[in-house]
């Protein structure tokens, strides 16, 4: 399983939003709808991972740290984001990171 | 369709080929569903075994590998133990008729590398049970003794007689690296011996490792590689810990170094070498994670490896010759761009560990061949050791580092002959440009070289970002050279050498040079910038409307808001500590930021005269004075009658989302300037009436219109509610509006709606028009939000709808337990899915909670999910 961390994105939230409307027309079931989802996860992690190169830079002042079920979750104040010419400043953060090395399941298909 | 009872073969077929070809997705459902089941059957035991005949077709073949697959990692205890010998054997025999296979022309391609590796891992898995079952079995031991059994010899000559082909190796690599995980970490601590035991073997493929490389052999490579990694990066911690095999660990290390610094340039001649970066990591990880006399010890050894991946590192982070290099697809090209960036990272990390003495050495090598007179240099290696510092300086604080000095001594000495050179001497110029800010003497032997490179239009995103970044941390040391950098951003601007996106970056860093000059040498300076381009623009709002000069235009006006963004005289974004000694006396009289306003505003409305329909144009009007306001703050308030006035006129003839965002703006900074406030209320007025008429026209083609409406009516009710009892203010039609705007599907506009009556609501006791329309229309409004919550509105929204009954509860009680029971009366509302005993207890559990509106999200979730039948899906699981 790829982490679905996504899904409460603009994207993943589009995808939803669609899903649960051919689910209430009923075009397709709520399990097909799941195997979409799953789909997406992984398709947007690995996309992540492999296809998004651009780096940008942040620093800022840790208020917060939390360690539980191997994803950190951070909130920093007073963050610089730096990318090649852009300075972003910001109050606040919340950063949620899940282990990009964790190996997935053995996968049926 | 297929029997049910005892799985037969036919069936399976036939439930293969639906899965795999039937064009309907019931169909295609319906047989996934009935092979699972087949696979866990007590008949998979048998009939796995006949599916994996040679005669059979891939699809069958793997569906047969998989299920005896999941057989044996999940009913391990149908095997009876004196039968381990005689399964691992009936395993090891069918790998090896693959692999035979896959060497001749009767079955090629992935299916058949795929499937032997399936298989490996359905055996490793065995040998791993075994193990945990049997207690002291050796991995290596088992797997040498039926590699024995089978004729195969050892492990290595397995692989030199073309048992895996070339396509097999990487297959079979993938899954015995994805195998080695499932003897996790919790496991390996336990069975340390067994993986110390791994080691030997996988040292052993080295010499194939190093005959692949030198064939060019790049899947051979690649697979060995990743075995050597997994166990490597998978078991670092636990090998690590067993000091006395210090030796062997180390060896498996130098192993992973080889295939970090494999010979050819990545992507084009090897695809190995990235796959080791993570590796690095994780041993550094576990290395600084010992206890200090632990990890002191370590260092000793892992010290030297780590300058030495960093010399690796630098190599292959070297550019190609010329000549090569012209011949890489543009794909190669950004894929090696990639790379670099790994690299970079990579740099960055080990930095931690090897401290400043890496700068210092990445120092020495730099300075020695720059004056190594002998032996001429290629600029391909200098450039890799200025990569080497740029990817350190960009993220860690160099400031206490020794050698910088020395660094921005030796870059006036570098031959840039070479466009990639030149990129990477701008942006190690732009890494340093906070260290520049605290050593300003040493601004000046880079400045030049950055000017210089402004005229060049290879060299546009280096020089200009650099520029930008020199002057945004050196501004309060950069007035000596003003009169420069501002004549050769001129002349580059006026020369077209750049695009769209640099010419803006260039305003925006002459914005941050200007800042810190005295007012009068701003004026002056200001003057002579935009002097040209104010006359242009004087030109262009004579000629008739076309689709060129609109281009100018916005591309001026662009320039302009730029400029504004970052030209900020009273020092709002500047570090505390920095300017306590730089920082300049507060200026006195207007800002001339104002003053240039005020010159070009006649022109600006005469631009917009003509240019009114144009949503573009108008948008970039607004954003100067967008940007104008955010950076001016008060300082822009004797601009705020005559922008009023031009926002108004603007709105009134073609309302624009740009227009009210902008009134959004001046409500927001001005609402408690009483002496200014007066024309942003009337603009709030006009602004408010002309969208009401918009909504009686059909607001359906405007959603942006209406997002941007309900944020300013927000605002207000945020920043100046009593702008609510002016008696020009229909707030009845407001209200109504807004109840409209819940209907919408555009997300952000119902988001919009939904923050516009969270404000809105707990002014009910306060502003009287307020409490008598809420009380008035109230239930149209929960209806509304009912409809949502039952359907019509998008499930990312229900936290935004759940804060509104919670507003309405908290400040309407006694209206909304009357209209909730109303509205829940309805048959059928707000789903047909729901029962009145469900609508009852939803309503009963809303009205009972006022204080937490967390518990009040998660019962309109719960409820959301019941009118769109979705409760109790694992397709909402996590809602």
């Amino acid at each position: 399983m790829a982490y679905q961390l996504y899904r409460n994105t603009t994207l993943g939230n589009s995808l939803q939003e669609s899903l649960d409307e051919l689910i209430q027309s009923q075009q397709i079931t709520p399990q097909l709808a799941l195997q979409v989802l799953l789909q997406f996860d992984k398709a947007i992690n690995s996309a992540l991972a492999q296809r998004v190169r651009n780096r940008v830079n942040f620093r800022g002042s840790l208020n917060t740290y939390r360690f539980c079920d191997n994803v950190w979750t951070f909130v920093l104040n007073d963050v610089e984001f730096r990318e090649v010419t852009e300075l972003v400043k910001v109050d606040k953060v919340k950063i949620v990171a899940c282990d990009g090395k964790s190996k997935y399941g053995i996968r049926y298909k | 369709m297929w029997q049910r009872g005892p799985v037969m073969l036919p069936s399976l077929f036939q439930a293969l080929h639906q899965l795999y070809y039937d064009p309907n997705i019931e169909n295609k459902n319906l047989a996934q569903k009935w092979l699972m089941q087949a696979q866990v059957s007590p008949q998979a035991w048998h009939f796995s075994w006949l599916l994996l005949h040679m005669d059979k077709v891939p699809e069958i073949q793997y569906f047969g590998a998989s299920a005896l697959h999941i057989k044996i990692s999940r009913y391990w205890n149908d095997i009876p133990a004196d039968q381990y010998e005689s399964l691992k054997s009936q395993l090891f025999t069918h790998i090896t008729r693959c692999s035979s296979a896959s060497g001749t022309a009767s079955l090629r391609g992935p299916w058949a590398a795929f499937h032997l590796g399936c298989l490996l891992l359905v055996a490793l898995v065995t040998i791993t049970y075994r193990q945990w079952r049997g207690g002291e079995a050796d991995v290596r031991d088992v797997m040498w003794e039926s590699c024995a059994t089978q004729g195969c010899g050892s492990p290595g000559g397995w692989g030199a007689r073309g048992m895996c082909s070339s396509g097999g190796m990487d297959a079979l690599a993938a899954h015995a690296g994805e195998a080695m995980p499932s003897i996790d970490s919790g496991c390996a601590c336990r069975y340390v011996n067994t993986l110390l035991k791994l080691i030997p073997p996988v040292l052993g493929l080295q010499e194939q490792l190093r005959q692949a490389v030198q064939s060019g052999d790049m899947e051979t490579s690649h697979g060995i590689c990743r075995i050597a990694v997994a166990l490597g990066e998978n078991h670092s911690r636990a090998l690590l810990d067993q000091v006395e095999h210090w030796q062997s660990f180390l060896a498996l290390v130098n192993m992973i170094m080889f295939c970090t610094g494999i010979p050819g340039h990545y992507p084009v001649n090897e695809t190995t070498s990235s796959l080791t970066l993570t590796f690095w990591y994780t041993l550094q990880d576990d290395i600084l994670s010992f206890e200090p006399d632990k990890q002191a010890v370590y260092q000793q050894v892992y010290r030297p490896v780590y300058f030495q991946l960093v010399d690796v590192l630098l190599h292959k982070a070297q550019f190609p010759s010329d000549e090569e290099y012209g011949f890489w697809s543009s794909d190669e090209k950004e894929q090696f761009r990639i790379y670099r960036v790994d690299i970079s990272d990579t740099l960055m990390y080990v930095y931690e560990m090897l401290g400043a003495e890496l700068l210092s050495s990445l120092y020495d090598k730099l300075g020695r061949l720059l004056t190594n007179t002998e032996q001429p240099s290629t600029w391909q290696h200098t450039e890799a050791l200025l990569y080497g510092f740029q990817s350190i300086a960009e993220t860690i604080d160099v400031n206490y580092s020794d050698v910088v000095p020395g660094l921005i001594g030796l870059i006036p000495r570098i031959s840039i002959s070479n466009v990639q050179l030149a990129d990477t001497v701008m942006f190690t110029i732009g890494a340093l440009s906070e260290w520049l800010a605290d050593h300003p003497v040493m601004i000046n032997n880079v400045l030049p070289l950055v000017l210089q490179a402004l005229g060049n239009p290879e060299l546009s995103i280096s020089s200009v970002s650099t520029l930008k970044k020199i002057c945004r941390e050196c501004k309060y040391d950069l007035p000596p050279y003003a009169a420069n950098i501002v004549a050769v951003s001129q002349e580059v601007l006026m020369k077209q050498i750049h695009k769209t996106s640099q010419c803006m970056w260039l305003m925006q860093a002459l914005g941050f040079l200007l800042s810190a000059l005295q007012v009068e040498e701003i004026l002056k300076n200001l003057h002579s910038l935009i002097t040209p381009y104010i006359q242009q623009l004087e030109k262009l709002a004579d000629e008739t409307p076309n689709p060129s000069n609109k281009l100018a235009i916005i591309h001026i006006l662009g320039l302009l808001s730029n400029l504004f963004t970052t030209l900020d005289i009273s020092h709002h974004d500047d570090d505390h500590e920095s300017t306590e000694v730089k920082k300049l006396p507060v200026q006195q009289g207007p800002n001339p930021v104002v003053v240039v306003l005020q010159q070009v505003f006649q022109l600006i409305q005469k631009v917009l005269s003509k240019w009114l329909n144009d949503a573009q144009v108008v948008e970039s009007v607004c954003a100067i004075f967008e940007k104008s306001v955010k950076t001016l703050l008060d300082d822009f308030a004797p601009m705020v009658p005559q922008l009023c006035e031009m926002l108004g006129q603007m709105y009134s003839t073609i309302p624009q989302a740009s227009a009210i965002d902008l009134t959004r703006q001046l409500v927001h900074i001005f609402a408690h300037e009483p002496a200014h406030f007066p024309p942003i209320k009337a603009l709030f007025l006009l602004v408010t009436s002309v969208t009401l008429t918009l909504f009686q026209q059909g607001p359906r083609d405007h959603p942006d219109i209406v997002d941007s409406f309900m944020q300013l009516l927000a605002q207000a009710l945020k920043r100046k509610p009593d702008l609510f009892l002016c008696s020009n203010l229909d707030v009845k039609a407001v209200f109504q509006c807004g109840v409209l705007s819940l209907k919408f599907p555009e997300a952000p506009t119902v988001k919009a709606s939904c923050g516009f009556f969270t404000e809105l609501l707990p002014r009910c006791g306060e502003i009287a028009p307020v409490g008598q329309v809420v009380h008035e229309n109230g239930k149209v409004l929960l209806q509304a939000v009912l409809e949502g919550v039952g359907g019509q509105a998008s499930r990312s929204l229900m936290d935004h709808f759940a804060e509104i009954l919670f507003a309405l509860n908290k400040h309407c009680f006694s209206y909304l337990s009357v209209w909730i029971k109303e509205a829940m009366q309805q048959d059928g509302f707000p789903s047909a899915r729901v029962s009145p005993e469900q609508k009852e207890t939803f309503s009963q559990q809303i009205l009972r909670e006022r204080v937490n509106k967390r518990r009040v999200k998660e019962m309109v979730k719960e409820f959301t999910l019941l009118c769109r039948g979705l409760h109790g899906t694992e397709y909402t699981a996590d809602y």
